[in-house]
């Protein structure tokens, strides 16, 4: 396998976009590309993620994309693995890249869903679930990390709190970040005040419906070897699967596909958690977060609450998590979140995170789950 | 068509998994040689490989595993917020969902509470609570 950097990645606000999916992914991918110093002629090949793209009846984005940068004669493909879809297709381009098969690919990820009324984006996320055997018998989204979140409760006795400071860090965090969604911190009390969703969850521990895009470039050293950014070099990129429905897992204490390409990644990148400076962790609900912490190694079972309360994983703790705000604060436009946690690692170690910086950006990780955990992607990173 | 010498397969699907409940015929699921009982429609099973599935009935009553109270429903659901979505270790094997009618508060219901199936011309495997 070649050496495989990510030499350039940005994004645009997410929160509500006025212009398409495909615009602003367009737009993303030039400005990753600026970024790096590299023309859209020198791209190989071209991943893009767009989920719900049928939300604005337009499918096939790909070669749309290709012909705004100018590029229409490169291959590219669309890649869907529900809210893993960008950090699916960043292992695909890794794939490539690292394999011969291209020296440059492009990552894009981008989604629009501001447009529908509450109800239909709320059955639009749900079909990342089994409609048949879980949405069918009234589960919405929310209310499957409901479930897991029931049952963590019912095992270690954990209070509320401990999910609020969860919601309470990645506020504070988003509030620095001029890529996110919310930037307005909020209080332990605002967040026990906010009305249950699906109990025990409230509406500050869920993420918000995002309009967004991310684009990340992926080079072979020797392609690209001398980037005008800092590149990341990609230590490891590891993917796994998982049963669909929860019941069926062998328990609803964390997602089994974590646990998986967690030890694959580890494995690859040759470290260990001890050794990854922060991460940016799939909290599209706060118990994800907490259950993340636990199946990446970091934490043992049961107890990523109480060191989250403790301060343990804000931005200036020993370990900070989501110092970009995450899923929850920064926002979840579902195709552009994977690539979206990469353009917060590239931030942070080009330096161009603001006051939002941690104080050692040497190492790592991003981790982007696929629904409820059907798919799950991790991405090991070092500065050179 | 099966010849003599071929096990008898029995078609299966997910119509029929839906009719089953909703006919009141109960919940059907299949059965692996490794023992894992699923209702979830597969060909092949997830947790040893084997392919000699047995259709099976699963038992109608069975325990609360985990559960949450719905607030802001799904489209289909729309009428009937609040309700608790429910993960149910059913008696003799097999994890299923499934959803309880008007309940509001979390302390109305517990992981251990007993649950009975029942057909329902709503949407869904519908159960309700058994007293202890």
């Amino acid at each position: 396998m070649r050496e495989t950097w990510v030499v350039g990645a940005a994004s645009n606000r997410f929160g509500k976009m006025t212009e398409s999916a495909r615009e602003a992914a367009a737009r993303v991918a030039l400005e990753a590309l600026d970024r790096a110093g590299v023309e859209p002629r020198q791209v190989g090949y071209t991943f893009v993620s767009n989920a719900f793209g049928l939300a604005e009846h337009q499918g096939h984005v790909g070669p749309l994309i290709n012909t705004a940068l100018g590029i229409p004669d490169v291959p590219s493909c669309t890649i869907e693995s529900a809210c893993s879809s960008s950090s699916a297709g960043l292992h695909e381009a890794f794939v490539h890249v690292a394999g011969g098969f291209a020296d440059v690919a492009l990552v894009v990820g981008a989604e629009k869903l501001s447009h529908l009324d509450t109800l239909t984006a709320t059955s639009y996320f749900a079909t990342g679930a089994d409609y048949a055997y879980e949405t069918r018998n009234g589960a919405t989204f929310p209310g499957l990390y409901a479930t897991l979140a029931n049952a963590y409760q019912h095992r270690f006795q954990i209070p509320a709190e401990a999910f609020g400071s969860v919601a309470v860090k990645n506020h504070a965090n988003a509030a620095l970040n001029p890529h996110a969604h919310f930037q307005k911190p909020i209080t332990l009390d605002t967040y026990l005040r906010s009305p249950v969703i699906a109990s025990p969850l409230r509406l500050y521990d869920c993420c918000p419906f995002s309009d967004g895009a991310a684009a990340v470039v992926v080079a072979a050293k020797e392609a690209v070897p001398s980037p005008s950014a800092e590149p990341l070099v990609i230590r490891a990129s590891a993917r796994a699967g998982s049963i669909v429905d929860m019941h069926d897992r062998p328990d609803l204490l964390g997602l089994p596909a974590t646990r998986a390409a967690a030890e694959k990644a580890f494995r690859q990148a040759k470290l260990a958690p001890s050794q990854i400076d922060f991460l940016e962790v799939h909290d599209c609900f706060t118990i994800a977060e907490l259950l993340a912490l636990e199946d990446l190694g970091f934490y043992p079972r049961g107890t990523a609450g109480r060191a989250t309360l403790e301060g343990e994983t804000a931005r200036d703790g020993r370990r900070p998590v989501n110092p970009s705000g995450g899923l929850k604060a920064k926002g979840h436009p579902v195709s552009a979140t994977g690539a979206g946690q990469v353009v917060e690692v590239f931030e942070q170690m080009n330096g161009l995170a603001g006051r939002r910086a941690v104080a050692r950006a040497e190492t790592a990780l991003t981790h982007n789950v696929g629904a409820t955990g059907g798919s799950c992607s991790v991405h090991i990173f070092s500065r050179r | 068509m099966a010849t003599p010498s071929e096990p008898e397969r029995r078609p299966h699907s997910i119509e029929a998994f839906v009719r089953a409940y909703e006919g009141g015929e109960g919940l059907l699921g299949f059965e692996s040689s490794c023992g894992f009982k699923t209702a979830t429609w597969v060909l092949v099973c997830p947790k040893c490989g084997a392919r000699d599935l047995q259709e099976t009935k699963l038992a109608d009553r069975g325990t609360i595993a985990a559960f949450s109270i719905q607030h802001v429903p799904s489209e289909e659901f729309l009428n009937e917020a609040p309700y608790a979505y429910v993960v149910v270790d059913l008696d003799g094997g097999g994890r299923v969902t499934g959803w309880i009618a008007k309940v509001a508060r979390d302390d109305e219901l517990k992981v251990g509470d007993r649950v009975r199936y029942v057909p329902t011309y709503k949407p869904g495997v519908q159960f309700v609570r058994e007293a202890p």
